[in-house]
């Protein structure tokens, strides 16, 4: 086990304790809402990091999982009127279940079948959703789910205490001898399988717990904005989720967290551009992506910290 | 069905043939290995010496033939399979996980099922590294190593898993005559002190004939001669594919 150094411990504290009195200073139901949503993008972007950042195995369908804890409180919330609370454990067993139906018959695999099962995977349900109407609402998806909290503000802090509790666990995992055996997969399976260890073991469980993190994002998602619809399976959130991780530095998982919040922010202050935002969004990330192939966020708080470690 | 007289083959190979497409890499190979014995495959390069490594261990599965290890089939296990069965390897291209350190190279093979007994994985590995003569560096990258301490590594990993058998490929391959007298130092202490079996693949004659007692001789996929040394080196078969005949298996390789 790599003990965690005191400065990331201290860094970690002072960016939670900004994060949650943000909303004092300039108190507004908008900020509250947008710091909510930032948030969850980060709980998915750290949960994507540890499978794909560590093993190397890229998944490009992560709405797969997000999908189905938000689709699950949906059904559970909205149509069975069940207690909103029943979504986040039925969230996280739900996507837990899908990962296992995609991730069992091609993670053992070798190539590129993962990651485009997990792509198709996300997309026929996607399909799904609007195929079987009657039950999904179709494009305009289930409405009316009752929320977990009445207070958004109350609700904003239990949210950036389930990113917390998510960065915390994801991070011990990985610096774990776990951890260990899923950066070795990315190194050479070949080697791995020399060294008496059952890789496709490791990649299905580290699976797991990505879908698990990620499903209950999705459920914390669907009780905040009170609805679910189909474009939360969609390609395009799994692309945003990869870009954060990339530009948060692939592997920290609490860079691909901290990336996640900011660029949330910027598609939001970008707002005021009109037409203009997402060409100047595009430009940022390429200007980031192409310049630092290795990410902004954690390479740039490991040289501001180098000296104190 | 088991035969008495056979409970002592720790590695019985039965037949064993693989073809990649028109090429037989392996023909009909059939051998045993005993307990405690100290092995060598001799072959010029493409004699299938790897290959017949990568059926053994699991990363190739022969056109046909049988291996028992131990008594058991292990065709068709997963190759993690294998090495928890007790049978290890080294790659004749040495394969280490870059971006970490030695210890944690180590490390990734303390934590196979067969290792499991070890509780305290960092110290376990700490001590194989100083088994193979790189103690002390621990926390050295794998990127900087030479050759021959990339070697060492190698071993040292498959130590890690408590193997019963020990296959090395070609692990005296592009170092000096001193490392190379260093290295099967270690290699005949570890068979002397480790309880092991071990099974070396070498191209060159020389190198065999202080360290093994008993020399499988390979030719284009064939078993051509077994014996101790000292007779595989007089062997007519022997002797012409290694003199006799040697442009002509380096133009065919
Ligand atoms: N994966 C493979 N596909 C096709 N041919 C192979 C493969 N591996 C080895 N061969 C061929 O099999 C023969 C034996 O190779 P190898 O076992 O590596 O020989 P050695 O280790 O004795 O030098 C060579 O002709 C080689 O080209
Ligand atoms: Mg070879």
């Amino acid at each position: 086990m790599k003990r965690i150094a005191p400065i990331d411990i201290a860094g970690g504290i002072l960016v939670v304790a900004f994060l949650a009195l943000l909303p004092m200073f300039a108190a507004s139901n908008y900020l509250t809402g947008v710091l909510t949503v930032c948030v969850i993008y980060g709980i998915w972007a750290s949960s994507w990091d540890f499978m794909s950042g560590l093993t190397g195995r890229e998944n490009f369908g992560h709405s797969l999982f997000i999908g189905a804890g938000a689709y699950t409180a949906g059904f559970l919330s909205s149509i069975w009127s069940a207690n909103p609370w029943v979504s986040l454990p039925l969230g996280v067993v739900i996507a837990i279940a899908f990962s296992l139906l995609v991730g069992f018959p091609t993670l053992r695999l070798r190539g590129p079948y993962f990651a485009l099962a997990m792509l198709s995977a996300s997309a026929i349900l996607q399909r799904l959703c609007l195929i079987f109407w009657e039950y999904t609402g179709g494009e305009e998806g289930i409405y009316g789910l009752d929320p977990l909290m009445k207070n958004p503000l109350h609700y904003y802090w239990f949210v950036l205490a389930i990113l917390a509790v998510t960065v915390i666990t994801l991070t011990l995992l990985a610096r774990s001898h776990w951890g260990l055996l899923l950066r070795a997969i990315r190194g050479d399976e070949a080697t791995c399988q020399a060294a008496g260890i059952n890789v496709t073991f490791y990649k299905i469980v580290s699976l797991m717990i990505s879908a698990g993190f990620a499903g209950l994002g999705g459920a914390l998602y669907a009780h905040y904005q009170l609805q679910v619809s189909p474009p939360l399976f969609s390609v395009v959130v799994s692309i945003t989720v990869i870009i954060m991780v990339y530009v948060g530095g692939i592997g920290s998982i609490y860079g691909a967290a901290v990336a996640a919040i900011l660029l949330t922010l910027l598609t939001e202050m970008l707002r005021g551009f009109g037409e203009y935002r997402l060409w100047i969004y595009t430009l940022t990330l390429m200007l980031i992506l192409f310049f630092l192939p290795n990410g902004l966020i954690a390479p740039l708080w490991r040289r501001l910290t180098e000296r104190l470690r | 069905m088991t035969d008495p007289l056979e409970v002592h083959d720790l590695l019985k190979v039965d037949g064993v043939t693989k073809r990649f497409g028109g090429l037989t890499a392996v023909k009909n190979a059939s051998f045993t290995l005993k307990k405690g014995e100290f092995t060598g495959i001799l072959g010029p390069n493409g004699a299938g010496k790897t290959t017949l490594f990568n059926i053994l261990t699991g990363f190739m599965q022969p056109t046909s033939g049988t291996i028992h290890f131990n008594g058991d089939l292990v065709r068709e296990l997963a190759p993690y399979k294998v090495v928890n069965r007790g049978m290890a390897r080294t790659f004749q291209l040495t394969r280490p996980f870059v971006g970490m350190n030695l210890l944690e190279n180590v490390l990734v093979a303390c934590m196979s099922p067969r290792a499991s007994e070890d509780k305290n994985k960092e110290e376990r590995a700490s001590y194989l590294l100083a088994q193979v003569g790189l103690g002390g560096r621990d926390k050295e990258p794998v990127e900087t190593l030479p050759y021959g301490d990339l070697r060492r590594l190698e071993i040292a990993r498959a130590l890690a898993t408590r193997p019963d058998l020990l296959l090395l490929d070609e692990p005296f391959a592009g170092l000096g005559s001193s490392e190379i007298e260093q290295l099967a130092q270690l290699i005949r202490r570890l068979h002397r002190e480790e309880n092991l079996t071990i099974l070396l693949i070498e191209h060159k004659l020389r190198e065999f004939m202080a360290l093994v007692s008993r020399v499988i001789a390979m030719n284009f996929g064939e078993i051509i001669a077994v014996g101790p040394p000292e007779e595989i080196v007089k062997n007519e078969k022997v002797i012409e594919a290694y003199i006799g005949k040697t442009e002509e298996a380096h133009a065919s390789a």
